[in-house]
């Protein structure tokens, strides 16, 4: 997906695909973080930057999205996953 | 600023970090005293930085075993020279033996020349435990075949090959022997003639402690490889074709003369501690790291079951979690740094069952201390137990 054509409603349907009725609170504020840093800075943040800037640490991140963070709170928030090999 | 507690580093594997400071200071020395174009001038200080280089031939082929330091080219790293041996050995129509514990240095050339229409090759397969059966190699021996090529040490299961056996079944078919040594020079022992290894492959960045950007390929007596890039040799500059001669056969362009000086004083570094005492550390750690980990409910190890003929590698999986979210919370929250995914060796993950997503590996080294293994196995089990 193209991070730009990105909608809150396509994150709904994304997230319900994978099992969640609704996103709460929580896990949209991780997506809009996730977002407002691609956007900004156009790459993924840090590991330590998502774990300053959610409150969370990257083990609670894990846990609040099915499919964890590369395959549910990445997913659901449109972005490429950082490169890996 | 980054105010966390230094960063446990477990991907050794990758690249030995932190480098010995005597190493760095070593190799800055050196540099600052000596660091000019070797053998392209006439000055004294090019004729010493020549010297120092040559110094290095020696000591590289001393260190494998071999017999002429003339036959020691200093390439990039270690995909440089198996690329450079590779299609430097290749003839039309011709056969290569490898194996399916490669890493992408030998698969990617392997495919190129294979798509280009120069070869055909075949794989051999491992065991359960993470070894090829040398009975396998002479098996997809074939008229055609002009070399072997084999990973010594897997970067993904840490197993140690037969390199041995394979020589000798090499030898007597007059085969030539390829070893790509890059996860085990400097940490497992190799002799060419003993060995029967024609050439051999190395990169000195991660156990032989030197910087990236340096590595090299060894060639014995009787294996002669074609170039397959030109240019500057500081050596018959009247001519306009690659000198025959060795190193300058395969050595085009000014070396890089501070990562040579950074081999040296890692070769050194290795020396004066012992090549034996830097492994059975690794593998103390390593043993302990694996009795942690496979304590750990939820946690699968690969090929770990027994570490005989083993290096300090170690991959896993936790649980359902993509390796990659594995690896970012050990950082994240941990502060330790592993290597996720398929690590190069696509193949390799193809056959113990983790492709597409991989495993997390550890890799330990010589600086690695009884707390960073504990530190890695509270974390997983952290982990595990979410």
């Amino acid at each position: 997906m193209n991070p730009k054509s990105w909608t809150e409603e396509i994150a709904e349907k994304l997230a319900e695909e994978s099992g969640l009725p609704e996103l709460n609170e929580l896990q949209w504020e991780t997506v809009r973080f996730l977002r407002t840093y691609y956007l900004a800075n156009g790459k993924a943040p840090l590991n330590r930057d998502i774990r300053r800037e959610t409150g969370m640490n990257l083990l609670e991140v894990e846990r609040l999205f099915p499919g964890g963070i590369r395959h549910g709170a990445r997913r659901l928030a449109g972005l490429p996953n950082p490169k890996s090999c | 600023m980054d105010t966390r507690s230094p960063t446990v580093y477990l991907d050794n594997a990758a690249t030995t970090f932190p480098k010995p400071p005597e190493v760095l200071r070593e190799m800055i020395d050196n540099y600052a005293r000596l660091g000019v174009s070797p053998g392209r001038g006439s000055y004294d200080l090019a004729t010493q930085c020549s010297h120092f280089v040559d110094g290095v031939r020696e000591q590289v082929s001393s260190f494998f075993g071999s017999e002429d330091p003339r036959r020691v080219i200093f390439s990039y790293n270690s995909t440089d020279a198996l690329n450079t041996v590779i299609m430097g050995l290749i003839e039309p129509g011709c056969h290569v033996v490898s194996t399916r514990l490669e890493h992408n240095s030998v698969l990617r050339p392997l495919h190129h020349a294979r798509d280009l229409g120069l070869i055909e090759f075949d794989l051999v397969p491992f065991d359960r435990d993470g070894f090829i059966d040398p009975r396998n190699v002479a098996s997809a021996i074939t008229p055609r075949t002009r070399f072997v090529i084999l990973n010594h040490v897997s970067n993904v299961l840490g197993t140690i090959q037969p390199i041995a056996d394979v020589g000798r079944m090499c030898a007597e078919r007059e085969i030539p022997l390829i070893l790509d040594a890059s996860q085990s020079a400097g940490i497992v022992p190799v002799d060419m003639q003993a060995m029967h290894v024609g050439g051999l492959a190395f990169t000195g960045h991660k156990s032989l402690l030197g910087p990236t950007g340096i590595g090299g390929l060894v060639l014995r007596e009787g294996l002669d490889v074609k170039a397959t890039r030109f240019g500057g040799t500081g050596y018959e500059s009247w001519s306009p074709v690659q000198p025959e001669e060795y190193p300058y056969r395969l050595e085009a362009g000014t070396l890089n003369v501070i990562g040579v000086m950074g081999l040296s004083a890692g070769l050194g570094y290795i020396a004066r501690r012992g090549p034996a005492n830097i492994y059975d550390h690794e593998m103390t750690l390593a043993r302990d790291l694996r009795d942690g980990l496979s304590s750990i409910e939820g946690v699968r190890l690969y090929c770990a079951d027994k570490l005989e003929h083993h290096v300090a590698v170690l991959t896993c999986n936790v649980r359902d979690i993509d390796p990659e979210d594995c690896a970012a919370i050990l950082d994240g929250d941990f502060n330790i740094a592993t290597r996720s995914g398929l690590h190069c060796a696509p193949l390799v993950h193809e056959d113990i069952g983790t492709s597409p997503a991989g495993g997390v590996r550890f890799s330990l080294g010589p600086l690695n201390t009884a707390e960073d293994v504990a530190t890695a196995v509270s974390a997983v089990r952290t982990i595990a137990a979410g």
